[in-house]
């Protein structure tokens, strides 16, 4: 890769400095009770608050403000309270990348990012008529006139493909939903407690062949807020600094529609230079990391992830996860707290509390042993993304 | 729920004219030979604005296929198939294959485009053509 596709000057520039949520667990049984305690913009306060608690971060310091897709931006600073000198409107990966930049141009030195959705209690749906997505991605919608809409049905095309071109079997796969169970078995925050097996795994139904049940996220209510602060400011919070050291970004936006990088590619060109830009800035490789955050709306952008970012070859991650393993205990830990599937669907904004809280040393019974180094990547509609955070 | 719908853009209404008299053109571009789909205003290989609409012969090969278990749509009552299909003209399709399912494996068969009467328009799906990749 040239010498100006690999920037070094994020390296270490930024921090995560608190990081809050709001009440999952509870949310979740009073919204299937029939309550609703909160509307996303709520949601995303209950956050922002325990962000700004567990950070120690006094509300005056914040000069900038992400907002994620599904709160207004106007209204949530209003909310708030919030007059920001910078600003933005995006999702958990593109909205970190850009509060990274614009602290290091000096035109923020602390950024709030916040999210809120009422996803269940509002009864989005991600499949059918209105698809949720369809406005951003062409692909989530064009198909339906032949019955093809939902995200998890553009992952099991996905995913029947590269079985064929891989040898892997819905068993393999079954050790994502598996693996993850036991991190969110031991995490009170995680909505899914119990434990299941493979064989539980492969007797559950097919949502759309070949994915099932378990291979698909929850749908809950929730928020989530995070803190970023330049390097300069990030010693002076209440708990240890949780830098920022390498981010990577690629994009396969070509033919997207009609899925030619998801079924010829997997997407795994985006993620190859996404890993070379990110792994390259933080001087760190695949062997030195303790822990793999990956966006698990479907289980299928494990393996993916695995190869993409070379923990294992191409064509391998079958064997990878079967032999090498990927839960608590084993070679590569991932999605420690449940993620997507187990913990809650807070569409790639948990995964960053997590990275957090396992460099910390806040994990408790699920905690990475002499966690150096996360991980944390998603490659939602072929945007790769890659970010490695440290101490 | 409802019924599924097509996006309908400024591109999309010759095309679905097109197949609404059972011949589906694609835009070629007049400057690479390159045929895009959906319809776009731009060639993506060559960047020419210049196109023509082509009917395309109508068959491909299956890349990949799923079986839906849920029903998302009035229209589409589960459980019903959709294939990726590569037309020998190079785009990637989504279709429903029709009438006899492979006994073993589906990537790699050979599909023909026939037209099924829908709700408000013709919709294209296919069939195996019997003929072995």
């Amino acid at each position: 890769m040239a010498e100006s596709e690999t920037p070094k000057g994020l390296r270490r520039a930024t921090a995560m400095v608190g990081v809050g949520h709001s009440d999952w667990v509870g949310d979740h049984a009073r919204v299937r009770a029939g309550g609703k305690p909160w509307d996303s913009v709520g949601l995303a306060s209950v956050a922002f608050m325990k962000a700004l608690e567990d950070g120690g971060v006094d509300p005056a310091e914040i000069d900038g403000l992400v907002v994620g897709p599904t709160t207004a931006y106007e209204r949530m600073g209003e909310v708030l309270g919030l007059d920001v000198r910078w600003g933005a409107q995006a999702d958990a990966m593109m909205g970190i990348q850009a509060a990274c930049m614009a602290i290091h141009a000096g035109m923020a030195s602390v950024v709030a990012l916040v999210y809120g959705n009422d996803q269940r209690s509002g009864k989005v749906n991600y499949g059918g008529t209105n698809a949720a997505g369809g406005q951003s991605f062409l692909s989530y919608v064009y198909h339906a006139p032949w019955g093809f809409t939902s995200q998890g049905a553009l992952y099991a095309l996905m995913f029947r493909r590269y079985m064929h071109e891989t040898g892997m079997s819905e068993r393999d796969l079954g050790h994502v939903a598996v693996a993850q169970r036991i991190g969110s078995s031991l995490n009170p925050n995680a909505l899914m407690q119990k434990r299941i097996s493979l064989e539980e795994y492969l007797a559950s139904d097919y949502v759309t062949e070949p994915l099932h049940l378990f291979d698909y996220c929850l749908i809950n209510d929730g928020g989530v807020a995070l803190i970023i602060a330049s390097a300069d400011r990030a010693q002076k919070f209440a708990k240890k600094p949780v830098y920022i050291h390498g981010l990577g970004r690629s994009d396969l936006n070509r033919r997207a529609t009609s899925l030619e990088p998801r079924l010829t590619e997997f997407y795994l060109p985006a993620q190859r230079k996404a890993a070379a830009q990110s792994f390259g800035m933080a001087g760190i490789g695949p062997k030195d990391v303790s822990s793999l955050q990956v966006y698990d709306s479907f289980s299928p952008h494990i393996p993916l992830a695995l190869e993409g970012y070379d923990y294992c070859g191409v064509g391998e991650a079958g064997k990878f996860m079967r032999e090498s393993g990927i839960a608590l205990g084993q070679k590569l830990p991932v999605n420690t707290s449940g993620g997507h599937l187990s913990e809650s669907y807070m569409q790639g904004w948990n995964h960053q509390i997590e990275a957090v809280r396992q460099l910390r040393g806040e994990c408790g019974a699920r905690q990475v042993e002499n966690c150096r180094f996360v991980h944390y990547t998603s490659d939602v509609a072929g945007k790769a993304l890659s970010i490695i955070y440290g101490l | 729920m409802g019924h599924s719908s097509r996006v309908m853009g400024l591109l999309d209404k010759p095309m679905w004219e097109s197949i609404g008299r059972k011949a589906w053109a694609l835009q070629c571009c007049g400057q690479c030979g390159t045929f895009r789909y959906p319809p776009a205003p731009v060639c993506d290989d060559c960047r020419s604005f210049e196109a023509a609409w082509k009917p395309i012969g109508g068959e491909g090969t299956i890349l990949s296929w799923v079986r839906f278990h849920k029903t998302y749509f009035d229209d589409h009552p589960a459980p019903y198939n959709c294939v990726a299909v590569r037309l020998d003209e190079g785009p990637i399709i989504v279709s429903n294959l029709v009438g006899d399912e492979p006994a073993g494996e589906w990537i790699g068969r050979r599909v023909r485009i026939e037209y099924r009467d829908a709700k408000d328009c013709a919709l294209p799906v296919v069939r195996l053509t019997g003929k072995m990749p």
